[in-house]
C-alpha cells in the first residue's frame, strides 16, 4: 500500500515536472502580453518534429549521445524559432488592438504549424531519440525510470534558473516591471515591444525544454502533441493562477499528482475526467487559482473582455 | 446536384450551427471554447432517441435541441459570473470532460437482432431514422438549410430588437450596459442556454446525416473553429460565421487546390485578414454602411 502511493507520488511529480514546464512558458506569455497564445503547443511540436526529423535523417550516422543532445537542442531551437514567427504575424501587429483577434490569429498559425510539420513527416508515431536508453532501477521495491529522473532534475535546475533571472538581473527586472504594468515600464525607459519579443522567445524555449523531456521519455513524436501540450500547459496554467511563476510550478506538479492518482484509481480515462472537472472547479468556485494571492493587475486582464 | 455537392452543402449547413452558437457567446462579449459540447450532447440525445427510444425524428431532434439548451443554461448560470480568458478556459474544461465522459458511456441494447447504442470511445453506430423514415439525402440537406435559415432569421430578428442592442451593449461594456438597467447575469445565462440549444440541433442533424458519432469528433478543434469561423466572416452581422464556415470547408477543404497545404495557406491567411480586420469581414462598422446602402432611411431602433 505504501509502496503503492509512493510509486504513485514519484509518477505524478515526474509527469507534473514537465508540465510545469510547459505551464511556466504559458504563464510568462500571459503575463507580459496579457494574451492568449494558442499555438504554443504547436510550436512545441514543430521543435518535436525537427528532432525526429533529425534522427530520421541522421539516426544511423552518429552516436546514441550525440544524436539525443543534438535533438534536445534542435527542438528547443525549432520552438523558440517557431514562437519567433508567431509574435511577429500575430500578437505584434495586434498590439494594443483586439485580443481575441490575437487568440484567433494565433490558433489559425497552430493549424498552420500543425499542417508543416505533418508535411515533415507525415507518419502518425515517428520516433524520437532518448538520451537514457536504461532499464528502470528498483529502489526499495519502487521503480524508478531513468528519464523521471532526468525529467525532475532538468525541470527543477531550469526553475532554479529562471527565479535567479528574474529575481536578479537588469532583464529579469524590467520584465517584471513590464508584466506588473506597461505604462509604467515604458515610463522608465524599457522598450516594451522588444521586452515582449524576448518574453515569448524565453517562454518558448522553456516550452521547448518541457516538450524535450516529455519527448524523450516517450521516445516518440505523434501530431496530437501540439493540443495535448498546450492543454497541459493551459490547465498547469489556470490551476496555479493566471501570470504567476510559482504558481505554475505548483499547479504543474498538481496536475501530474491528480493525473497520477486517477490514473492508479481508475484508470486513464477517469484520469483526464477528473482533470477536466477539477480545473472546470477551481475556476467556478476560485477563478484566482489554487495559489492563494492573485494580483491585481493580472486578475484584472485576465477578466477583461478578451 | 451530385452526392458530392449534397453532402458538402450538408457539411457546411451543420457546421453553422456550431459557428452560430459561438458567435452568439462572442457578440454578448464572451468568448467560449467549449460550444463543441452542446453539438455531441444534441447529437447523442437525438441519435439515442430515435434508436434506443423509437421517438419520432422531429421529436428527437427537438429533444437534441433542448438538452443543448439545458446544458448551455446549466454552464452559463455556473460561470456567469467568469470573464475573459477564465469563460473561455471554463467552457474549455467543461466541454472536454464532455468529451471523455461520453468516452466512458456505453448504453447498448440489441434491436432488431443488432447491438446498438453509444459504445463509448468505439462510438455511436447505426443512427439510421432518417433515412428509414424515406429522407434522401438531397430532402435532408434542405430540412438542414431550412432549420438553418429559421435559426438565421431569429438571430436577425433578435439582434434588431431591444434585447439584441442590450447583449450588443453588455459586450461591448458590461457597467456601463448594467447602469442602463440591462440585467447582464440574467441575459448572459439565457444567451448561453440558447447558444447551447442552437449547437444541439445542429448535432442532432449531424448524428442522423452521418449515422454514425464518436466521442473524438467533438473535441476542442471543432470548438476553436466554430469561435474562428464567426471571426473571419464577422462580428457584425448573423451572416459572418456563415461566410467563415463557407470559406474553410466550401472553398478550401472541397477544392484540391493546394493539397497537403492548404492549412498552411488557410492559417495564414487568416492570421493576416486578422491584422488588416480585427473583428472579421463584415465587421459591424461595414455592416453599418452596407445597411445605409441598400436602405437608406435606416430606423434607429
Amino acid at each position: 500500500m505504501v509502496v503503492e502511493v509512493l510509486q504513485t507520488l514519484i509518477d505524478g511529480l515526474s509527469a507534473g515536472a514537465a508540465y510545469a514546464l510547459l505551464g511556466l512558458g504559458f504563464t510568462l506569455m500571459f503575463g507580459v502580453m496579457r494574451r492568449l497564445n494558442l499555438s504554443y503547443g504547436a510550436s512545441l511540436m514543430v521543435g518535436g518534429y525537427l528532432g525526429a526529423l533529425l534522427a530520421a535523417r541522421m539516426g544511423n550516422a552518429l552516436p546514441v549521445g550525440v544524436l539525443a543532445l543534438l535533438a534536445a537542442i534542435v527542438t528547443v531551437a525549432g520552438a523558440t524559432l517557431a514562437g519567433l514567427y508567431v509574435e511577429r504575424l500575430c500578437f505584434a501587429p495586434l498590439r494594443r488592438r483586439s485580443a481575441v483577434a490575437a487568440m484567433v490569429s494565433s490558433f489559425a498559425v497552430w493549424m498552420q504549424l500543425e499542417a508543416l510539420a505533418s508535411l515533415l513527416l507525415p507518419l502518425h508515431t515517428n520516433p524520437y531519440p532518448t538520451p537514457l536508453d536504461l532499464a528502470p532501477i528498483d529502489v526499495a521495491g519502487l521503480t524508478v525510470r531513468p528519464e523521471h529522473v532526468l525529467t525532475l532534475v532538468v525541470a527543477a535546475v531550469v526553475a532554479l534558473l529562471l527565479h535567479r533571472m528574474l529575481a536578479r538581473s537588469r532583464f529579469g527586472l524590467a520584465l517584471r516591471t513590464l508584466s506588473d504594468s506597461e505604462p509604467a515600464a515604458e515610463a522608465v525607459g524599457i522598450d516594451a515591444r522588444r521586452m515582449t519579443l524576448l518574453a515569448f522567445l524565453l517562454a518558448s524555449a522553456l516550452g521547448g525544454i518541457g516538450a524535450w523531456l516529455v519527448l524523450a521519455a516517450d521516445q516518440q513524436v505523434t501530431p496530437m502533441f501540439g493540443m495535448w501540450s498546450t492543454l497541459k500547459g493551459l490547465i498547469a496554467m489556470m490551476l496555479g493562477g493566471l501570470g504567476s511563476i510559482p504558481g505554475a510550478i505548483v499547479g504543474g506538479l498538481l496536475l501530474g499528482l491528480i493525473e497520477a492518482s486517477g490514473q492508479a484509481l481508475w484508470g486513464p480515462q477517469v484520469r483526464e475526467l477528473i482533470a477536466y472537472g477539477l480545473l472546470f472547479l477551481v475556476l467556478v468556485v476560485r477563478p484566482g487559482g489554487l495559489y492563494g494571492r492573485t494580483e491585481v493587475a493580472l486578475d484584472l486582464a485576465a477578466r477583461e473582455r478578451l | 446536384m451530385s452526392d458530392f455537392q449534397i453532402g458538402l452543402l450538408s457539411n457546411i449547413g451543420m457546421i453553422s450551427f456550431v459557428a452560430l452558437s459561438a458567435y452568439l457567446l462572442l457578440i454578448s462579449g464572451a468568448i467560449s471554447f467549449g460550444q463543441q459540447a452542446y453539438f455531441g450532447l444534441g447529437a447523442y440525445a437525438a441519435g439515442v432517441a430515435t434508436t434506443l427510444w423509437d421517438w419520432p425524428l422531429a421529436v428527437a431532434l427537438g429533444f437534441g435541441a433542448l438538452l443543448g439548451g439545458l446544458g448551455g443554461g446549466l454552464i452559463g448560470l455556473l460561470t456567469r459570473k467568469l470573464n475573459g480568458l477564465y469563460f473561455a478556459i471554463a467552457t474549455l474544461a467543461f466541454a472536454e470532460f464532455t468529451r471523455v465522459a461520453l468516452e466512458l458511456w456505453r448504453y447498448q441494447r440489441t434491436i432488431d437482432g443488432e447491438l446498438v447504442g453509444p459504445d463509448g470511445a468505439n462510438g455511436f453506430n447505426g443512427i439510421r431514422r432518417a433515412f428509414e423514415d424515406g429522407w434522401h439525402p438531397l430532402s435532408f440537406m434542405i430540412l438542414i438549410w431550412l432549420l438553418l435559415g429559421a435559426t438565421l432569421l431569429a438571430l436577425t430578428l433578435f439582434d434588431r430588437s431591444r434585447a439584441g442592442a442590450a447583449l450588443r451593449g453588455a459586450g461591448e461594456d458590461p457597467v456601463l450596459a448594467t447602469l442602463l438597467g440591462t440585467d447582464v447575469m440574467r441575459l448572459r445565462v439565457a444567451v448561453a442556454s440558447a447558444a447551447g440549444a442552437i449547437a444541439g440541433l445542429g448535432g442532432g442533424l449531424y448524428a442522423h446525416l452521418n449515422t454514425y458519432i464518436e466521442p473524438s469528433l467533438f473535441d476542442v478543434m471543432l470548438g476553436v473553429h466554430a469561435l474562428a469561423y464567426g471571426l473571419i466572416g464577422g462580428l457584425g452581422t448573423a451572416l459572418g460565421p456563415l461566410i467563415g464556415v463557407l470559406v474553410d470547408i466550401g472553398i478550401l477543404e472541397s477544392s484540391r487546390l493546394f493539397q497537403g497545404w492548404r492549412m498552411v495557406v488557410f492559417g495564414g491567411l487568416v492570421a493576416l485578414l486578422l491584422i488588416w480586420r480585427p473583428r472579421g469581414l463584415l465587421d459591424e462598422a461595414t455592416v453599418r454602411r452596407l445597411r445605409t446602402l441598400v436602405l437608406p432611411a435606416t430606423r434607429h431602433a
